[in-house]
């Protein structure tokens, strides 16, 4: 298991150059597209198109990183490279996890936006 | 205002590219979530600067740049790659593929704007240089334009001043150039060529001006050894141009010599036969005597055009190249029509 994801809000800003408006918009982009995404990675595993499953966890490795969860990020990059050297079995036994962790990133977020 | 042309498959990093863009200031982004569309726009349209994700479906990033720089004028337009950390080698072949710089996932707003500003900065670069070449090249277009005006204007004063001592006139080397222009298009010669012989054909009989006035201004026939020194002319117009640094000149120079020879070898100064006349003599031997028959001068009448004609076919394999006469009788109409124009009694336009 991995640690619990904390929302680092100063250091996401950092990124953004302190600028609320961008945070904010991505913000609002990250829970939009949350479920779209996560339907995505379920889809092309459940296809076991390994090349389909390699984007779709670079996509979400991605959103996870611009909101600096590290930990979260580094599951979905070990799937991506499963899914890449074509290790169904190990890509398959992450995608849960990946998708959970979206979800509880999307939770936290969602609290932050006030939705 | 400079076109920022953005390519990532994902909305939330086109949203967020697009407002650090747009914090750059002076700056219009144009956003694709499709590679292949993107690419589409760029056949007909130049960005200043391209931000494009590497793993996309359709086209990776690296396929768009390979297509991107394969288009006209689309080398050296600066292309950022947005890549993860992890992506090295992906790196390696972007730079060997023609990518300029890279962006890092998660993407960071102030390295963002500092890689984004300094490959602008290239690009306005680019554009200056493109400018000012364009710019001084018309300078030179321009300049060698008024060059070649004036070589041409002085070719054609300097033929004046051999003529000013002859009873012939302004008029008739505007003339002999013409049909010695008709013969050379009908010859097929390359228009390049053609022109050449109607600006340096002008300069043929510009040797008289070494010749004593007693003898070019003669209203009688020449002695046997008056026109020896008569047909020293040719050869005085070939030193007068030989060795110049200008095409025409060389022409002139060539003309001057050669418009004298005759096809059976009886012509001077040298007694040339056939082809070993060169060409621009041939051509003008036939233009010159045509002209000479049909202009009126103090000592004979203008010949009939038709009687002219008859005299220059007769010369054919004799005095002209055969080839040259049929050259001069196939652009026979246009003959007739530069005899109306340029007319004796009319001042010549220079």
């Amino acid at each position: 298991m991995i640690m619990p994801f904390v929302l680092d809000k100063s250091a996401i800003l950092e990124r953004l150059g302190g600028d609320e408006e961008i945070y904010a918009m991505m913000l609002d982009m990250f829970l939009q597209d949350v479920d779209n995404n996560c339907a995505a990675l379920l889809a092309a595993a459940a296809a076991g198109d390994q090349a389909l499953l390699q984007r779709e966890a670079h996509t979400v490795k991605g959103l996870l990183a611009t909101f600096s969860d590290d930990a979260g990020a580094a599951v979905a990059f070990t799937l991506e490279q499963h899914a890449r050297a074509g290790r169904q079995a190990e890509a398959a036994s992450l995608v849960d996890e990946v998708i959970a962790r979206v979800g509880e990133v999307a939770g936290v977020l969602r609290g932050q936006s006030g939705g | 205002m400079h076109k920022v042309l953005i390519i990532d498959d994902s909305d939330i990093n086109l949203t967020l590219i697009r407002a650090l863009v747009l914090k750059l200031g002076e700056c219009e982004p144009i956003m694709f979530e499709h590679p292949v569309k993107a690419l589409e726009w760029c056949r007909d349209n130049v960005p200043d600067l391209v931000i494009v994700d590497y793993m996309m479906p359709e086209m990776d990033g690296l396929r768009f740049i390979a297509g991107f720089r394969a288009l006209h004028g689309r080398t050296e337009i600066p292309v950022l790659m947005i890549t993860a950390n992890d992506q090295k080698d992906v790196r390696y072949e972007a730079l060997l593929g023609g990518a300029n710089d890279f962006l890092t996932k998660p993407i960071d707003r102030i390295e963002f704007s500092a890689r984004a500003r300094n490959m602008l900065a290239l690009r306005t670069g680019q554009k200056f240089l493109a400018d000012r070449a364009a710019f001084l090249a018309e300078k030179v277009d321009e300049r060698t334009r008024e060059i070649r005006e004036r070589e041409r204007e002085l070719i054609f004063r300097i033929s004046r001043a051999a003529e000013f001592r002859d009873p012939e006139t302004g008029a008739h080397i505007q003339r002999m150039a013409h049909y010695s222009e008709i013969i050379a298009r009908g010859l097929d010669l390359d228009a390049a060529t053609c022109r050449l012989i109607l600006q340096a054909a002008p300069m043929h009989d510009v040797g008289k001006i070494g010749i004593r006035d007693y003898i070019l201004l003669k209203p009688g026939r020449l002695t046997p050894q008056e026109f020896e020194i008569m047909k020293r002319h040719a050869e005085l117009g070939y030193e007068l141009l030989r060795n110049s640094g200008s095409e025409i000149m060389q022409a002139g120079a060539e003309i001057a010599l050669a418009h004298h020879e005759k096809y059976d070898g009886s012509g001077y100064p040298k007694g040339l036969k056939g082809q070993a006349i060169p060409l621009f003599g041939r051509i003008v031997a036939v233009a010159d005597v045509f002209d000479a028959l049909t202009s009126e001068r103090p000592y004979k009448k203008a010949w009939a055009l038709e009687d002219a004609r008859r005299l220059v076919e007769e010369g054919r394999g004799k005095h002209f190249d055969p080839v040259c006469v049929e050259a001069f009788l196939a652009g026979w109409d246009e003959a007739l029509e530069i005899h109306q124009r340029f007319r004796d009694d009319e001042a010549p336009a220079i």
